[in-house]
C-alpha cells in the first residue's frame, strides 16, 4: 500500500540534531559582509593585509551568493583547508605583533571564514557575536567622534542584520523602522547604566598593542637633517580649573636626557635600569615638595610611550593617577602603562620647588659625563672661557650671551651637521633649531663642571578661554621644544633656553609667529587647518573642532571614578552607603519605569474599555455561577436565555446592561459633544446595573 | 523523569487548559533567554572586562548598550508574541500511518489596537514531543497553515500540546507557548489487502458468490420494489431520474433482490486483532468502492446492511475505535 511506503521512508530519513539550515538569500548576509569589510578598513593599521584580502574574498562569495551569481558555497573541506592554512600564515605573520594585536587578526580571520561558510542558524549566531566582540575591540584603537559614529552605525547595522535574519520578509524601511525604535529604547537605559554603574579599576594587566611610536623621540640628534616635527597633530589638552600660565612660562617636561655622545642626546640607559630597579623593589622617588602650586588634568593622545608631559616639578594628583604613574628621580612623570589610547591624569606642579632638590653624587655623575674626543673646538673654547669667569653663575651668564650677541638665527630648516655638529653649528652655521641650541648650551656647560641636562617635551599651546567651560590648553606636536637644566649650588636645578634669547617670538607666541617670515611652519602639509589660520572661517573650524574633541575626551572618554563620584554627590549629597543603596534603588526603578513607559501602548491596546468592559464584567460574574455565553450566542439572545433561567433580581439588571451595551455599541450619535456626555450617563448606569447583577449573584451562590 | 514530566504535564493542564481558540497572553506565554541569548550576555560580560581592564569607555558604553537591547527586546519579544491568536480548523480523518494535516488558524493582528498592529517574524510550530515541526513567517501568512501529524494508532486521539516559538526580533528570547485544544483525530486502521475469507462468504450464504458476480448492477438481476431518499454514496444509476425531473428530490430506485446478497462483514478472531482488524478495513473499503450492500459485526456493534458513504464511515469509524465502539457511536 502507497501510505505504509511513504511513511516510513520519512520515518527512517528525519534526523533530529542537524543544526538548522538557513537560506542563502537573507540580506541579513549581505549586512554582516558590508559590516566586516568597513570594520576591517577602519583598522587598516592592525590588521594584516592578506587577512584584509581575505575578508574581500569572503565579502565577494557572500555578495555573489545573495545576488545568484554564483549558487554553491565553497565546499566545507576546501574551507577547512583554508583554515587550517591561514592559522598557520597568521602563526607565522602575527608573532611579531604580540598577543593583542594577534587576537584581534585572529578574529577577524575566523570572521572572514565564517562568513564564507556560514551555513546553519548557529554559524550566523557565531558570527554576529564575533562581530560585535570586534567592533568592542575597534574601540581600543579608534576613540575619536568620528570613528565612534562608524562603529554605532556598525552596531546598528547588526541589529538590523539580526532582525532580518528572524523577519526575512520584512522589507528595510519596515526593519530600521521596528529595529530603530528598539535602540533610541534601549539607549537612555545603557546610557543610566554607564553613567551610574560603578566603574572598575582594571582587574587585570591587559595585553597591549604594539605599535610604532608616536610623538616625541627618546634620542634626538640636532646634528642630523631636520626631521623635526611638522605635524599638526594634538600632543595633549590640560585643563585648569583656576587660571593657567601664560605662555612664556609653559614648559611641558616630557623626557630628560642625560646620556650625550657627541652627537645625540638620550634617555640614560643607567637612568633607565635604575628605575627598573627602583619600580621592583616599590621605591618610588620622593622629591621635596614646597612652595606654590597648580593643579590640573591631562588628557595625552596615544603615543604607545610612557613618557608623561607635566609642568615644571609635578606630581600625580588623586589616588587614580597616583597608583598608575611612577615619579622617576630626574622628576618626570611616567605611566606604568603605555599609552595605546587617549590617557587622562591630574597632576600638581610645584612651579617653585625645582631649586630646593638635592643633587645625589650618582646625578652629578651622570649629568657631567661628556665624550673625550670630538668638538675640540668647543672644548678649548670652553676651557679658554672658563679660565676667563671661574665662577658659574657668571660663566653660564657669559654663555648665554654668546649665544644671544653672536648672529645666531632661528630656523627650521637648518644644514645638516654630520662631523662635530656642536663645533659646526657653534661657529659655523650658527642656524638651528631648538634642540641645536640645547645641545650645545647642555654640552659647553658639562664640559665646564656644572651638571646640566637636556629636556625635551612641549612649549607653549593653544589657550582656549569659554564662559561656561574650563580653561584648557591644546598643545599640537609642532609646539615640540628642547631645553636646558643646569644645576647650581645655590640656585639647585635652573632651567636655560638658549631658543629663547635668539628666537622670543618661539617662547612668547608660538612656532607660527616664530615661522612667519620664513614660511616654514608646516610646510609639509599645505592644507593642514592649522596652516590656515588667517582665513576667519577656516580658523573658526579649527577651533571648534578642537573644542568639540577637548569635550568627547574629557566628558565621554575621560569619564572616570572621580568624575563618576562628583556625579553622584551631585544627586545624593553626600555618600554614606544607605544613600548610595538609594541611589541603586532609583536606578532601578528608573529602568523599570522606562521599560514599562515604552510598552505602555501595547498593554492599554490589549484592553477593552467602557461599556464593553461593564458587559464582559457582567458575563463574567454569571460565568462563575456557571452559566457562560456560548460563543455562537449573540448578546440579545444570550439575554434571553438568561431571562429564563434568573430570577428578576438578576435578569433585570443584566438586560439592562445589554440594552446599554448594545446601545452604546450600534446606536449613532449626532455629535462629538453629545456622544462625551452620553458615555458618562451610560458608564454611570452600567456600573449600577453591574453591582445590581453582582448583588443578585451573590444570593444565588450559597 | 517520568514523574516530572507528568508533574509538568498536569501543571501545564492546570495553566493552560484547553480551549478551542487562544489569544496569547501573559498566561499562556513562556519566555526566556534563547541559546544566542546566553552567548550574547556571555559577551557583554566579556566586553565589561576588556572595557574595565582598558579603561576603554567607549567598550564599556557599548556593552551596556547591548544590554539594554537586551531588556528593551525582552518585552518586544513579549508582546510581539502576545499578538497571536491561534484556532484549529476542522481536521479531516487519516489512516494509520499517514500524515493528518493538522489546519491551524494563525491571526498576527490585533483587532482592537492603533498601535503596532500585526505581529512581524518567524514562528516555529510543532507538536510537543515531536521532533519536527515547521516554521510559519508571519509577514507572508496565509492560513490555515497545515502542520502534519504522524498517526500511528488507529482509535481517538486527543492532539497533542501544540508549541509555538518565536524568536523575533533579535533572537535573544524565545517566546514560546503550549496550547491544548479540544479537537480530537480520528484515525482510521491501515486497510491491508487480502480476499474475503471464508467467514464472510459463510455468513452472506450462498448468495455471495451471486452477489459478487453482479454486484456491479444489481439491477439488472431484481425487481423494481420501491422508492427511497437519495443516500451520498448511492450509485447515481439508482436515481430515478423521472422523479428528479418532476421536482420530487433525489430519490433512489430499491430493488427487491437486494437484501438477499447481503455480505455480512466480520472480524476474523484466528488472527492477531490488529492485523484482523486492518483486513476489515480493506474489506469494507473494497465493499464501499464498489457500492456494495454490507452488513458489519465488530463485537457487540451491529450496523444492518446498508451502502453509501454513511454507512462506510460508520464502519470505519467503528473499526477505528474499537474496542471501545460504544463510547462514539451515535
Amino acid at each position: 500500500m502507497q501510505w505504509s511506503v511513504k511513511f516510513w521512508q520519512r520515518e527512517t530519513t528525519k534526523s533530529e540534531n542537524l543544526p538548522r539550515p538557513i537560506q542563502a538569500k537573507n540580506p541579513a548576509h549581505l549586512f554582516l559582509a558590508a559590516i566586516l569589510i568597513v570594520f576591517t578598513v577602519t583598522l587598516y593599521e592592525q590588521v594584516i593585509a592578506w587577512i584584509s584580502l581575505l575578508v574581500v574574498c569572503a565579502v565577494v562569495i557572500r555578495s555573489a551568493i545573495f545576488f545568484a551569481y554564483q549558487k554553491h558555497l565553497p565546499s566545507m573541506r576546501t574551507l577547512n583547508l583554508l583554515a587550517i592554512l591561514s592559522t598557520l600564515g597568521l602563526l607565522y605573520s602575527a608573532w611579531s605583533l604580540g598577543f593583542l594585536l594577534g587576537m584581534i587578526n585572529l578574529l577577524v580571520l575566523a570572521c572572514a571564514l565564517k562568513l564564507m561558510q556560514m551555513r546553519s542558524q548557529r554559524d550566523f549566531y557565531q558570527l554576529i557575536v564575533s562581530t560585535l566582540f570586534l567592533l568592542g575591540c575597534g574601540f581600543i584603537f579608534n576613540q575619536s567622534i568620528s570613528m565612534t559614529i562608524v562603529y554605532s552605525v556598525l552596531t546598528l547595522m547588526i541589529i538590523v542584520a539580526l532582525g532580518f535574519f528572524h523577519a526575512p520578509s520584512l522589507s528595510l524601511g519596515q526593519q530600521t523602522r521596528q529595529l530603530g525604535l528598539l535602540s533610541l529604547q534601549a539607549l537612555p537605559i545603557g546610557l543610566l547604566l554607564f553613567l551610574l554603574l560603578p566603574q572598575l579599576p582594571p582587574l587585570w594587566q591587559t595585553p597591549r598593542a604594539k605599535t610604532a611610536e608616536s610623538g616625541l623621540a627618546e634620542k634626538i640628534t640636532p646634528g642630523d637633517i631636520a626631521r623635526l616635527s611638522q605635524s599638526s597633530a594634538l600632543a595633549f589638552r590640560a585643563t585648569f580649573a583656576d587660571g593657567s600660565p601664560n605662555h612664556a612660562s609653559r614648559y611641558w617636561r616630557t623626557i630628560v636626557m642625560e646620556d650625550f655622545d657627541g652627537r645625540s642626546w638620550q634617555v640614560h640607559p643607567v637612568r633607565k635600569q635604575q628605575r627598573l630597579l627602583f619600580q621592583s623593589m616599590q621605591q618610588e622617588f620622593n622629591p621635596v615638595l614646597s612652595g606654590p602650586y597648580r593643579d590640573y588634568d591631562i588628557i595625552a593622545e596615544a603615543t604607545q610611550q610612557s613618557w608623561l608631559p607635566a609642568l615644571d616639578l609635578a606630581t600625580p594628583l588623586g589616588a587614580k593617577s597616583q597608583s598608575e604613574i611612577w615619579q622617576s628621580n630626574d622628576f618626570q612623570l611616567i605611566s606604568l602603562q603605555p599609552l595605546v589610547s587617549k590617557y587622562q591624569y591630574s597632576v600638581r606642579s610645584f612651579i617653585a620647588a625645582m631649586p630646593y632638590q638635592v643633587l645625589s653624587q650618582f646625578d652629578r655623575e651622570l649629568n657631567l659625563s661628556v665624550p673625550k674626543t670630538g668638538n675640540p673646538r668647543t672644548q678649548t673654547w670652553i676651557q679658554d672661557l672658563r679660565t676667563l669667569y671661574p665662577q658659574d653663575t657668571v660663566f653660564t651668564q657669559a654663555l648665554l650671551d654668546y649665544f644671544a650677541g653672536q648672529g645666531f638665527s632661528y630656523t627650521l630648516r637648518p644644514s645638516a651637521m654630520f662631523i662635530d655638529p656642536v663645533d659646526t653649528f657653534l661657529f659655523d652655521t650658527r642656524a638651528g633649531f631648538c634642540s641645536h641650541f640645547a645641545s650645545a648650551l647642555a654640552y659647553s656647560l658639562r664640559l665646564a663642571g656644572i651638571p646640566a641636562r637636556l629636556v625635551t617635551g612641549y612649549q607653549g599651546g593653544e589657550l582656549s578661554t569659554k564662559v561656561n567651560q574650563a580653561d584648557y590648553i591644546s598643545v599640537y606636536q609642532y609646539d615640540a621644544h628642547a631645553w636646558v637644566e643646569a644645576w647650581f649650588a645655590e640656585t639647585g636645578w635652573r632651567r636655560f633656553d638658549p631658543t629663547a634669547l635668539v628666537a622670543p617670538d618661539r617662547i612668547n607666541f608660538g612656532l607660527r609667529q616664530a615661522m612667519q617670515e620664513e614660511g616654514s611652519f608646516l610646510a609639509d602639509s599645505p592644507f593642514s587647518l592649522a596652516r590656515l589660520t588667517n582665513i576667519a572661517v577656516f580658523n573658526q573650524l579649527r577651533l571648534w573642532l578642537a573644542d568639540v574633541d577637548y569635550n568627547w575626551s574629557r566628558w565621554v572618554l575621560g569619564f572616570d571614578r572621580q568624575k563618576q563620584q562628583d556625579l553622584f554627590k551631585a544627586i545624593v549629597g553626600k555618600l554614606t552607603p544607605q544613600r548610595l543603596a538609594l541611589l541603586g534603588l532609583g536606578i532601578v526603578s528608573i529602568i523599570a519605569l522606562l521599560l514599562l513607559l515604552f510598552f505602555l501602548p501595547h498593554w492599554l491596546a490589549g484592553r477593552v474599555s467602557g461599556p464593553q468592559r461593564f458587559y464582559l464584567d457582567a458575563l463574567h460574574a454569571l460565568s462563575k455561577v456557571g452559566f457562560s455565553r456560548p460563543p455562537w450566542q449573540g448578546p440579545q439572545d444570550f439575554n434571553d436565555t438568561v431571562a429564563q433561567q434568573f430570577s428578576a433580581e438578576i435578569k433585570q439588571p443584566f438586560a439592562q446592561l445589554t440594552a446599554l451595551y448594545l446601545h452604546s455599541y450600534y446606536a449613532k450619535t449626532s455629535s462629538a459633544e453629545k456622544e462625551t456626555s452620553q458615555t458618562e450617563r451610560v458608564t454611570r448606569q452600567m456600573k449600577q446595573h453591574l453591582r445590581k447583577l453582582k448583588r443578585g449573584l451573590r444570593q444565588v451562590k450559597p | 523523569m517520568q514523574m516530572l514530566q507528568q508533574s509538568f504535564h498536569r501543571w501545564l493542564d492546570k495553566r493552560i487548559p484547553a480551549a478551542d481558540n487562544f489569544a496569547l497572553n501573559h498566561k499562556t506565554i513562556f519566555i526566556f533567554p534563547a541559546k544566542f541569548g546566553w552567548l550574547y550576555l556571555a559577551l557583554c560580560t566579556l566586553l565589561f572586562l576588556l572595557g574595565t581592564n582598558y579603561q576603554n569607555n567607549l567598550m564599556l558604553l557599548l556593552c551596556y548598550f547591548l544590554l539594554a537591547v537586551f531588556l528593551v527586546s525582552l518585552m518586544a519579544s513579549y508582546s510581539n508574541f502576545a499578538k497571536l491568536t491561534v484556532s484549529i480548523g476542522k481536521i479531516h480523518q487519516v489512516y494509520v500511518n499517514d500524515d493528518v494535516q493538522i489546519p491551524l488558524w494563525l491571526n498576527a493582528k490585533q483587532n482592537s489596537s492603533t498601535f503596532s498592529a500585526a505581529m512581524h517574524g518567524r514562528i516555529s510550530a510543532q507538536f510537543m514531543g515531536l521532533s519536527s515541526g515547521i516554521d510559519v513567517d508571519c509577514d507572508q501568512l496565509t492560513n490555515p497553515v497545515a502542520l502534519p501529524l504522524p498517526c500511528k494508532k488507529r482509535g481517538w486521539h486527543a492532539l497533542p500540546r501544540l508549541t509555538l516559538s518565536s524568536l523575533y526580533p533579535l533572537g535573544l528570547f524565545r517566546c514560546w507557548t503550549h496550547l491544548a485544544f479540544h479537537s480530537r483525530v480520528l484515525v482510521y486502521p491501515l486497510p491491508l489487502v487480502n480476499n474475503l475469507s471464508p467467514q464472510h462468504r459463510q455468513a452472506a450464504g450462498h448468495d455471495a458468490q451471486h452477489a459478487h458476480k453482479h454486484s456491479h448492477d444489481p439491477s439488472l438481476q431484481h425487481d423494481f420494489s420501491h422508492l427511497k431518499a437519495y443516500q451520498t454514496g448511492e450509485s447515481l444509476r439508482h436515481v430515478a431520474w423521472k422523479q428528479v425531473a418532476k421536482g420530487r428530490g433525489m430519490v433512489s430506485k430499491q430493488f427487491t433482490g437486494q437484501q438477499q446478497q447481503v455480505t455480512w462483514l466480520e472480524l476474523d478472531t484466528t488472527v492477531e486483532l490488529e492485523l484482523a482488524i486492518s483486513r476489515l478495513c480493506f474489506q469494507v473499503l473494497e465493499l464501499s468502492r464498489f457500492n456494495h450492500v454490507f452488513g458489519f459485526v465488530l463485537g457487540s456493534y451491529v450496523l444492518d446492511p446498508d451502502s453509501g458513504e454513511s454507512h462506510r464511515l460508520n464502519c470505519l469509524q467503528a473499526l477505528a475505535s474499537y474496542p471501545n465502539i460504544a463510547m462514539v457511536a451515535n
